[in-house]
């Protein structure tokens, strides 16, 4: 803050203070250099969801008339009284919840172990391994999520699945089990993510403070819990807080591979109850509403979001 | 691990897939990758997927980049509220989004054509680019530039010729970034584009899974050659991936 203060002061003898004031042309440069990103956010995301707001009060079917007719609030008549919303919120809430439960169980362990073996090996061989380790994790990261769907689709099949071949069983989890399927498949994705960002924090705390646990005779368990979990407790909230919003607005690619929301409407989260009611019964009013419910909660939990980062100084 | 399960997979008969599921393949099929070009149209695929991705990640650096620098150094009314405003999109349901988006190409007339599908990525993911690079620029010394200006340079040419450069770690991994999200979108491909033309690989694989009969064979080996290039990417660029993670949440 100080050093901008100091660069405004010294700009009325800047060079280029010719004919338009300095502080005119740093305002101009400024927009100039946002306004390109904000013109093409605001040509497609605001009036889009203007729109979208728009066509929430109205009726429009493109099989059946390309007219836009006056719906009033019917559209959000419907929408509160369907049990197939209700049933969707309930599903994405139940896979948000399972989800980001297990991605943070399971990559808080992970890290702390893979931490552990960086910070104890002195030998070439642990460093090795954790790095190559840490390698191995890039891969459900950075792999397609329907890439990972079909695979995930494949070692679940009752027929040639690696799964029930070991288990002798014939189970078809995407229809038996629908939801923790999705959800197995989901967390495989997005551990990882997690599990770097933890690495990185349990990495960056002071190794004199382990130091001093163990003179004071502290064991594992009591090290995690009084040492490693405290330290990154800021980085775990945000981390949690980040996969929340994510997993509870984004999940849509593994459940439209996998079991297309079925069986039934069992796994129809929100976003793909959004996609269909658009795109497979082209109804853009009802769809429209429900659209306008997303946008809602995604701002109030990106708000939140913004707010509990700023919080937390990770 | 699944992928490298679907690797060897994509390597097998049909009938040596259901006949003996935990066994590997005798000899590898490689009918299955030949069969992604000669009966799904990978070629024309692929072409479709590069484009994409190369369109994202243009718009995206050059956009993200220019609004990243001008909202980190060049502050004007209302800025800090229009960059909350921006990064809160980030969170926008892209379903939610796609909804109107589609009228709009429609309206253009740009459904079945890979612009619509290039900006619609894009936009959504312009935010995060602006939420990475924003701290990223913040964080470069200040001195630099003012010599910068102090020499001559006009505001904007000390962001084109001495922010740019500096910050070439931070854009090399929005670029990354940008690649991975537009290579592996799926959302946009199977709202906007019902013709081969402008399918890309993503929306392509769906093909192989119709109503009577999943080509398996074909939908794993399809599935690996989508991810060979993430991945390599994402190998060869490891520290820029990790990062980006670390800057992106």
């Amino acid at each position: 803050m100080s050093s901008r203060r100091q660069v405004r002061g010294d700009r009325s003898r800047g060079p280029a203070a010719g004919f338009l004031t300095w502080n005119r042309r740093v305002q101009l440069t400024g927009l100039g250099l946002t306004l390109p990103a904000l013109v093409f956010a605001f040509a497609l995301m605001v009036y889009p969801v203007a729109n979208v707001v728009f066509l929430s009060f109205h009726q429009y079917s493109p099989l059946r008339s390309a007219q836009t007719t006056d719906a009033g609030i019917s559209n959000y008549a419907w929408l509160a009284a369907s049990d197939i919303v209700r049933h969707s919120i309930g599903v994405t809430v139940v896979f948000t919840v399972v989800s980001v439960a297990i991605e943070m169980g399971v990559g808080l362990v992970l890290a702390t172990l893979l931490a552990k073996l960086v910070v104890e090996s002195r030998q070439l061989f642990g460093r090795v391994l954790s790095r190559a380790l840490l390698s191995c994790f890039i891969v459900p990261f950075a792999a397609p999520p329907i890439a990972g769907a079909i695979a995930w689709k494949m070692l679940l099949h009752p027929q040639f699945g690696p799964v029930d071949a070991i288990l002798r069983s014939d189970i078809a989890w995407f229809s038996q089990f629908p939801l923790a399927s999705v959800i197995a498949a989901d967390a495989w994705k997005t551990t990882p993510f997690v599990l770097f960002l933890l690495f990185a924090a349990i990495l960056s705390i002071d190794p004199d403070q382990y130091e001093a646990a163990r003179l004071d005779g502290a064991n594992g368990w009591q090290e995690f819990r009084f040492l490693t979990l405290p330290s990154i407790m800021p980085v775990l909230a945000v981390v949690a807080a980040f996969r929340a919003v994510d997993a509870f607005t984004k999940i849509f690619d593994v459940v439209f591979v996998t079991t297309g929301g079925g069986p039934g409407n069992d796994t129809q989260v929100f976003p793909l109850l959004i996609w269909r009611t658009a795109f497979d019964f082209l109804n853009f009013g009802q769809a429209s509403a429900l659209a306008v419910v997303a946008v809602l909660v995604s701002a109030a939990l990106g708000a939140a979001l913004l707010a509990v980062r700023r919080l937390s100084p990770a | 691990m699944p992928i490298l399960w679907m690797v060897i997979g994509s390597l097998k008969t049909e009938t040596e897939l259901f006949s003996s599921p935990l066994a590997l393949p005798a000899a590898p099929a490689w009918a299955n990758y030949a069969s992604l070009f000669q009966q799904f149209h990978f070629g024309i695929a692929t072409l479709n997927s590069v484009e994409i991705s190369l369109g994202v990640v243009v718009i995206s650096v050059l956009l993200g980049g220019m609004a990243a620098y001008g909202f980190s150094r060049y502050p004007f009314r209302g800025s800090r509220l229009l960059l909350s405003g921006l990064l809160i999109t980030r969170m926008v349901t892209p379903a939610a989004l796609v909804v109107p988006l589609y009228l709009i190409m429609n309206a253009l007339g740009l459904l079945n054509n890979v612009i619509s599908i290039i900006l619609g990525v894009g936009v959504l993911n312009l935010p995060l680019v602006v939420w990475i690079l924003r701290p990223f620029f913040d964080a470069l010394p200040r001195e630099v530039e003012e010599a910068g200006l102090l020499d001559g340079l006009s505001p904007f040419g000390v962001f084109w010729r001495i922010a740019v450069p500096l910050a070439a770690p931070g854009l090399l991994t929005v670029a990354l970034l940008s690649f991975i999200a537009a290579w592996t979108d799926l959302l946009f491909p199977i709202s906007f584009s019902t013709t081969v033309d402008a399918t890309p690989l993503t929306a392509q694989l769906l093909q192989m899974q119709t109503g009577y009969k999943i080509y398996w064979g074909s939908l794993m080996a399809g599935g690996i050659y989508l991810t060979l290039p993430t991945l390599v990417v994402s190998f060869a660029l490891q520290k820029y991936l990790v990062r980006g993670m670390r800057l992106g949440y």
